[in-house]
């Protein structure tokens, strides 16, 4: 493409705008054709240039660090499957004046008041293909069109959140591209992006005079909560989200933490009489308002698609029982059908007598002869795509095809034309943007957002903004897909600082001490984050008092404690199984190399790197249940641990000083999540399930640990003694207690039978016998059930045991009675997790789909 | 076939559907399409729908098409459950036969000036019936150029029935459209969605139609395939003259006084008769039985229903 530059050279070698390149034959944001900068752009143009290079830099770091941080992830097709990477903001924002935004935002709201009266007329008396405004093909032969829809109340608002996918030409006009009416994705990223940016460039943004947010978010939770139809004044509302590791985890976590809402998968609901419930620990709950954002079809497997998991059985029958407000109403989807796109002007005047004022990209629908004439006559200046159903990413550019695939396009043409649709190819708007260490012009593309509220439409006052080499490139990424910016609203006046989510002084909420909400499979994950957590902490602490001991002794093999401390880890799976036998020692590399390479071993199942990954898997589950902080911590314990090694090491492992280090921080990281949790947790089933999984883990490894090194005969169990009592926490207490004076029995006695140390087997089966008893009805009826046996039994005997016995040698110098109790412990611990899995976690029916054959 | 009596016939219809599961079904939800209604040629005097176990809950809707749709569910355990319907109704004779001079098919291929849903809307495909060219080729052997639209769609009606074997083994109910056309065999489903198939593809607009057969042949008539099971056929757009006229291709008739109707819709999807979702329940059995029965004097339903009447 040919290129110029419009500033001098001069300047372009000290200016932060030197390398921008204005393209020709496009629309710049930044300079008008004269080549000089914008009004709108002015303050910011001068602002950037006052920072430099040099700050302009500091804030991609900054930005990139806060999304790693936050884990801001997205979904992405990789050679290696399905990825999460981090997300991708440009440092530069997108400008909009209040001026030009006036029109582009009355154009969004006729748009969408357009869409929410067609939508209504397809569902209903479909006067606009009986009075030929659009052809019947597009609705009745669309297979998105599922008859139920129209069934559900008629009356009722359909559209409630809207997106709109915006353009601007190589003239500058406004174009609008597309339509989301389901369940469009991006809102919270575009939230996200404002939070970032403007913690980069707090004094740039007011500035600018820059319109805020924040109102729109808080009208969108007002209107979610004026919908349901009872329990007003304090409604559950719920984002239905997909199962785990969709392309929706991170934007929905996000927004229902920020709008304070419940987040849910379809495995969490259930419909009883006619009613929508959350299944909780402690039954079920109700639920008034249920935005969804699984696809239409996917929402109730009895009335529409019957291999769905995404949604609940019966759930259309509670919408037509006015028993639950779903956002957007099931069937709005078709009010996003491409094929419409074409007929909107003349619908538009069917319902309102006018015209819209922001005009759709010029699109053709195939199935109308005349349209298909023109496409196949057009087709180099054309993008094809389906008529039916929005799948943008599969979109055809006629001017790459070569001649046979024109052809084979012509005569897929010819045969099924009324699934087509083309539109105009457009030469998209050129901004700048932070890329490569400085600033470049790139084509953007924006997805607007509105909110409906009865008859009055609100838009947001910015867009999520994506940007991109081309055209082709942004037509076919998601929404997710590529790097994005903030776009701003700016004005000449202050805007009103006002708006926050957190005051709501219009109702008095019932005070509750909440609880029972808890979905089980909230429950299931919050257990397993409570056990990955301890397990990580516990095998960081054994590695790095092995460490310590390996990389400090020049002989450490002739300590017995040392030999305890690798049949330890090997027994914890951190270590070849070869390290605890001496024999097999000489055959293995040096340990001194491969103990520090465990710590980032990827292959090791129950290896430290993968016992991480395993929690942060459970906290982004959770992630709506965990504190901004507690996730954080989470985040930077991963991040730390597995930064890459320090620099000048070729082979990338790490050196045992850097692996105690890493160790020690991980340790420190891990503290503070326990911190965080203890002190920021509210006393709920929640906490109740991450505290039992911490406890049965400790009380496992301390099983463990007793076993592999003190168990064994040793004559001189000093130096075995301080092993275990650092590994376990308990030597500064236990010098504070016997001073320097180190024997079996006190030290048996702080880490199996002293109820008073956090670190004591005792202590962890007293938390758990008053965790079992807050959960809601164990078991019930008489006698003791299953989970309260073994808690019961084992609490007895840790009780009873006499630390003095426990530590008489046997015949063979091993401590058996000590053994004897351990491995009591190591068996029931994992019947005692299955019974508070099969009771509480996990939903052990499976639903099928019945018929009657024919 | 003609028919044999010029007035409406009355029927008692019996529809027993009784699962039985190998454990406890927790929870179970359903969707019955399986009451009459008055329309068309049918008038329902009585209509009774019997839930054992008792439903916890359930409603009732008119569905698209103008169907007649129970939802139910049943919220504690159980082992079995048994729905029934009771009808009695009358079906009014065709009031046209199969020679009657109609348009021709050509004329009625596309929509007037004011397309219609649930008339137009029937020209196009739908989830288990594609329209192709292969359906197309099949039907212009009867639909040949100005062949008047009743005459010719009898043909194929007809062609089906002997082409086409009825063998319940070849297909089940998940065969496609294109899988019965390449096995010319199946059941009635099958038989009524290819001449769906078959007349969409040429632009006509075609229904599919469930429902009943009488269970005792008319005095020397011969004995209908498909009696005492649900049976399934179609209904063209022949032209407004006559409206919409019922054809069957397993037994090569008109649809006259012998088939009873009770749900409409694109296809077997639209009108299945009962869907459900069970929670747990193991294997079970299904077991169906139809009772068609010709009766001379009104009668009373036995006992109120849970759904009433």
């Amino acid at each position: 493409m040919l290129q110029t530059s419009l500033q001098s050279s001069d300047a372009a070698s000290e200016s932060v705008w030197g390398a921008v390149r204005r393209d020709v034959g496009t629309f710049d944001e930044r300079l008008n054709d004269g080549g000089f900068v914008r009004n709108h752009w002015r303050y910011l143009n001068d602002q950037f240039e006052a920072f430099g290079a040099e700050t302009l830099r500091e804030h991609a770091a900054s930005i990139e660090q806060t999304v790693r941080e936050n884990g801001i992830t997205v979904h992405a097709e990789s050679p290696d499957g399905q990825i999460d990477r981090p997300w991708q903001l440009s440092g530069v924002p997108y400008l909009i004046h209040a001026d030009e935004w006036h029109g582009i935002e009355t154009g969004l709201m006729r748009r969408t008041r357009l869409l929410e009266a067609v939508l209504h007329d397809l569902l209903g008396a479909q006067n606009l293909i009986r009075e030929g405004v659009i052809p019947g093909e597009l609705i009745w032969a669309n297979p998105r069109f599922h008859r139920s829809y129209t069934d559900l109340d008629a009356e009722r608002q359909k559209l409630h959140v809207t997106a709109t996918d915006l353009v601007r030409d190589a003239k500058g006009q406004w174009r609008i591209t597309g339509d989301r009416t389901r369940a469009p994705s991006g809102l919270g990223y575009l939230l996200e992006n404002r939070i970032v940016t403007s913690r980069v460039l707090a004094q740039t943004i007011r500035g600018c005079n820059t319109k805020r947010l924040a109102n729109f978010f808080a009208a969108l939770r007002e209107h979610l909560k004026s919908l349901a139809e009872t329990q007003r004044e304090n409604p559950r509302i719920a984002i239905l989200t997909p199962p785990s590791g969709s392309y929706r985890e991170f934007e929905d976590t996000y927004l229902a933490r920020y709008l304070g809402v419940t987040l849910i998968q379809g495995s969490d609901l259930a419909v009883r009489g006619g009613r929508l419930y959350l299944k909780t620990l402690g039954g079920l709950e109700p639920i008034q308002v249920l935005w969804r954002h699984v696809s239409d079809r996917q929402c109730d497997p009895l009335e529409l698609e019957s291999s769905s998991t995404e949604g609940v059985t019966g759930l259309l029958r509670c919408v037509r029982n006015r028993g639950v407000e779903v956002v957007n109403s099931v069937g709005s989807v078709l009010a996003e059908t491409p094929g419409l796109m074409p007929y909107l002007d003349a619908a538009n005047r069917f319902f309102f007598g006018d015209d819209l004022t922001l005009q759709s990209v010029k699109s053709y629908w195939c199935g109308d002869p005349q349209h298909l004439s023109h496409v196949i006559a057009n087709l180099s200046s054309l993008v094809i795509g389906s008529a039916m159903a929005v799948d943008s990413e599969r979109a055809i550019d006629g001017s790459l095809l070569t001649a046979t695939e024109q052809e084979q396009l012509v005569s897929r043409l010819r045969t099924t034309p009324g699934q087509f649709v083309a539109h105009e190819r457009l030469h998209f708007a050129s901004t700048p943007v932070w890329s490569e260490g400085q600033i470049l012009s790139r084509k953007a593309v924006l997805r607007n957002f509105q909110l409906l509220t009865g008859d009055e439409v609100r838009v947001l006052p910015g867009a999520l903004c994506r940007v991109g080499q081309d055209e082709l490139e942004l037509l076919r990424s998601p929404v997710s897909g590529r790097m994005t910016q903030d776009c701003w609203v700016t004005g000449d006046q202050p805007v009103d600082q006002h708006a926050s989510l957190l005051a709501d002084h219009e109702t008095k909420i019932t005070l509750r001490r909440g609880g029972d909400e808890l979905p089980s499979r909230v429950a299931e994950h919050l257990f397993w984050l409570g056990r990955y957590a301890e397990r990580a902490e516990c095998i960081a602490r054994v590695l790095r008092i092995t460490l310590q001991r390996v990389s400090g002794e020049d002989n450490w093999e002739s300590f017995e404690e040392v030999r305890r401390l690798i049949y330890a880890l090997a027994s914890m799976g951190q270590i070849e199984p070869g390290f605890a036998v001496s024999s097999f020692v000489e055959n293995l590399p040096h340990l001194e190399r491969s103990l520090p390479a465990s710590l980032l071993d990827r292959e090791q199942p129950r290896g430290l790197l993968r016992t991480m990954k395993s929690m942060l898997h459970n906290a982004n589950a959770v992630r709506d249940r965990l504190s901004v902080d507690a996730y954080r911590i989470i985040q930077r314990a991963y991040q730390e641990l597995v930064q890459p090694a320090l620099s000048g090491r070729a082979t990338g492992t790490l050196s045992a000083g850097e692996a105690i280090e890493r160790a020690g921080t991980l340790i420190v990281d891990l503290l503070a999540f326990s911190g965080v949790t203890h002190e920021g947790f509210v006393r709920t089933h929640a906490w109740q399930f991450l505290e039992l999984g911490r406890r049965i883990e400790r009380a496992t490894q301390t099983c463990d640990w007793l076993k592999t090194i003190l168990c064994p005969p040793t004559e001189e169990p000093g130096p075995t003694c301080e092993a275990l009592l650092e590994i376990t926490d308990s030597l500064m207490t236990y010098r504070s207690r016997y001073l320097s004076l180190v024997q079996l029995a006190p030290v048996v006695d702080l880490v199996v039978t002293d109820e008073i140390n956090p670190r004591s087997v005792r202590f962890q089966l007293e938390r758990i016998a008053s965790l079992m008893d807050q959960l809601p009805g164990i078991d019930g009826g008489a006698g003791l059930g299953a989970i309260q046996r073994i808690v019961v039994s084992l609490r007895y005997h840790v009780t009873v045991a006499d630390p003095h016995e426990l530590c008489r040698p046997g015949d063979e110098g091993a401590l058996e009675q000590l053994a004897d109790l351990v491995d009591l412990v190591v068996q029931e611990l994992p019947k005692l997790s299955e019974a508070i899995s099969a009771r509480y976690l996990i939903h052990t029916t499976t639903q099928r789909l019945t018929g009657t054959g024919r | 076939m003609t028919q044999s009596s010029a007035g409406p016939v009355r029927y008692r219809v019996r529809h027993q559907t009784d699962y039985r599961y190998s454990s406890n079904v927790a929870v179970c939800q359903n969707q019955l399409r399986m009451q009459p209604i008055s329309r068309g040629s049918l008038t329902c005097h009585w209509s009774d729908l019997e839930i054992t176990p008792p439903p916890t809950s359930w409603e009732q809707h008119t569905d698209y098409f103008g169907n007649q749709v129970h939802t139910f569910s049943i919220e504690q355990a159980h082992r079995s459950l048994l729905v029934c319907v009771e009808s009695e109704v009358s079906v009014a004779p065709c009031s046209v036969s199969e020679t009657v001079s109609s348009a021709a098919w050509e004329l009625i291929t596309s929509a007037n000036s004011k397309p219609q849903p649930l008339l137009d809307e029937y020209r196009f495909a739908s989830p288990r019936i594609p329209t192709a060219s292969h359906f197309a080729d099949y039907a212009r052997i009867s639909l040949l150029p100005g062949r008047g639209i009743v005459d010719a769609v009898f043909d194929l009606t007809r062609r089906i029935r002997d082409e086409f074997k009825y063998d319940a083994t070849a297909t089940n109910v998940d065969t496609t459209t294109d899988q019965a056309l390449k096995l010319k065999a199946g059941v009635c489903q099958d038989f009524a969605h290819v001449q769906i198939a078959c007349l969409r593809s040429m632009g006509l607009a075609a229904r599919y139609v469930s429902g009943y057969l009488r269970t005792v042949p008319p005095e020397g008539g011969e004995r209908l395939v498909g009696a005492d099971e649900s049976h399934a056929w179609l209904e063209v757009f022949v032209g407004s003259a006559i409206g919409w006229l019922g054809f069957d291709p397993t037994n090569g008739c008109l649809a006259g006084t012998d088939h009873i109707p009770i749900c409409l819709g694109r296809d077997y999807d639209d009108v299945s008769p009962m869907r459900g979702v069970v929670l747990g329940g193991g294997k079970n059995t299904l077991k169906v039985s139809v009772d068609v029965e010709e009766v001379t004097q009104s009668s009373s339903p036995k006992e109120q229903s849970p759904t009433g009447r």
